[in-house]
């Protein structure tokens, strides 16, 4: 059975400089308690993957906890841009890795068969490369037709929000798993928050408890972003975030604000 | 824009898909989820639509919280594995809609930023999925506006590729429908006012022979289907810029948490 931390304990696992992957995508299921305990222990240098990311990023990158970003897009969806990842780019004050949905999932997998590398299709004849060391154009051993290859890319820690667990550490989700289940075989470590626990089902369960190291009870953990069927997308607060632009803190995603 | 122009652009989305022949579309907004249902009523009543990245067969309602409640509230869904989106992308089987923040003479998309790669002086979302319709068969770009911040001869990052031969690329805008052929963009139909708005993006390359047919609305059949795939009309969230846009987002994501 995973381990069961306190979310104040969660920071103690993800040391100043790891690589954690955040898992939920655009502004569904992101493991906003856990992230908000991050910042309030003062975390820094943290190497961030997200997949899609949208307030997860914001709030890191506000918060000056992030040194490189890997990510296939980062955006607040119809409320808007997303002001602090932009500035970021733009001022060139974290290093961004740009990923491609389809590459950044190759190189999870990679990681998670315990290859260095993978070879795509994707990506081919753009200018990923440029963007992205992790992606290299060669050719393809036994054709000789152009493959790109992806560099594995594995994280130390993987951080998710899901609806429900089980006593057995079985998770649940209602709707879009995204790549959580890639992001939980490719890290060293997965700690999945929940909104609630429910009995055993293990057909229905979206991930299996052998991926799950550590769980925490984190009732709308995910606020503001949705976690179906508990909580929809909180569109004032996310509204809020766009509206402020780069004057955003993180005080205003606390849920008491 | 109107919502009657915003009708017309959907409902030629809709039309398109039905015609097409894929087995399997992915949907990545509102617009695209109503045009992907009305496209079951016109035709293609079994196709399998790609919501997210784990449910490759799913019937998503119109909705702007697409990734969970608007995927589980409009019928049966089937969860398979992240890369299985891939397999189908790369066996041709999917057809995309997707609205790049640039589109070239040739075919190219960036979202990544605008700029030289890696330095940009506009950072965008991000690639998200472009680089990876290289081998997607068909491809429809949906746009708001039609003018030459979008619309160029040569994107600033090439973030989705020259098409191969062959493949379909469509682009539907406020100034009628396009087709990427082997000598470049040409127009398949025009809005009235389409002939302006053309040369308004000389980058992109169309050039019209005067002839090109002009429509200015859905036909009843696919107006209908339309509204009832999206009975609130979230699509129109899609067609709104600025203030506007927040505010109709906000609206249904409010009514959808009722």
């Amino acid at each position: 059975m995973p381990a069961a931390l306190p979310l104040e304990e969660l920071p103690a696992h993800i040391p100043d400089g790891a690589l954690i992957a955040i898992g939920g995508a655009g502004l569904q299921r992101k493991p906003m308690s856990a992230l908000r305990a991050l910042v309030a222990a003062g975390r820094r240098d943290l190497r961030v993957i997200s997949f899609l990311g949208s307030l997860d990023v914001e709030l890191l990158l506000a918060a000056g906890a992030v040194s490189e970003l890997h990510s296939a897009g980062v955006s607040l969806e119809g409320a808007g841009l997303a002001p602090h990842y932009r500035a970021a780019r733009e001022r060139g004050s974290v290093r961004f890795v740009e990923w491609s949905e389809g590459t950044l999932l190759c190189a999870l997998e990679a990681a998670a068969r315990g290859v260095p590398s993978l070879p795509t299709w994707q990506a081919l004849e753009t200018d990923m490369p440029l963007l992205n060391p992790w992606l290299r154009e060669g050719r393809d051993p036994f054709t000789d037709e152009p493959v790109m290859n992806v560099r594995a890319l594995r994280p130390d820690v993987a951080i998710l929000h899901v609806a429900a667990i089980d006593d057995a550490g079985y998770a649940y989700v209602d709707g879009d798993l995204a790549y959580d289940g890639a992001l939980s075989r490719a890290a060293g470590q997965v700690i999945v928050c929940h909104d609630e626990r429910r009995s055993s089902e293990p057909r229905s369960a979206a991930l299996s408890r052998v991926w799950v190291d550590a769980t925490v009870h984190a009732p709308r953990g995910a606020w503001p972003t949705g976690c179906h069927p508990t909580a929809r997308v909180d569109a004032v607060a996310v509204a809020a975030w766009a509206a402020a632009g780069l004057d955003a803190t993180p005080a205003i995603l606390e849920p008491s604000a | 824009m109107s919502t009657e122009t915003a009708d017309l652009l959907t409902a030629t989305l809709a039309r398109e898909i039905a015609s097409s022949g894929v087995r399997m579309f992915a949907v990545t907004s509102p617009a695209a989820v109503a045009a992907a249902r009305a496209a079951r009523e016109l035709g293609a009543p079994e196709l399998a639509l790609i919501v997210g990245f784990s449910v490759i067969d799913g019937s998503p309602v119109p909705s702007v919280s697409l990734g969970e409640a608007g995927l589980l509230t409009g019928g049966p869904t089937f969860r398979d594995e992240p890369g299985d989106v891939f397999v189908g992308l790369a066996r041709g089987r999917v057809g995309v809609a997707a609205t790049p923040a640039q589109l070239d003479a040739s075919g190219r998309t960036n979202l990544s930023g605008i700029g030289e790669p890696g330095n940009p002086k506009v950072a965008l979302p991000g690639a998200r999925g472009l680089p990876d319709h290289r081998s997607t068969s068909r491809v429809w770009y949906l746009f708001a506006s039609h003018g030459p911040r979008q619309l160029v001869e040569r994107v600033d990052v090439v973030c989705g590729a020259v098409p191969p031969p062959g493949a379909l690329r469509r682009l539907i805008t406020p100034a009628g429908c396009f087709e990427l052929a082997a000598g470049g963009w040409k127009a398949l139909w025009l809005t009235t006012g389409g002939a302006e708005l053309v040369a308004s993006a000389p980058g992109l390359g169309v050039v019209l022979s005067g002839e090109e047919p002009v429509i200015d609305a859905p036909d009843e059949e696919a107006l209908a289907a339309l509204q009832l795939a999206d009975p609130h009309g979230v699509r129109h969230i899609e067609f709104a810029e600025g203030p506007e846009a927040t505010r109709l987002w906000r609206a249904a994501a409010e009514r959808e948490a009722a």
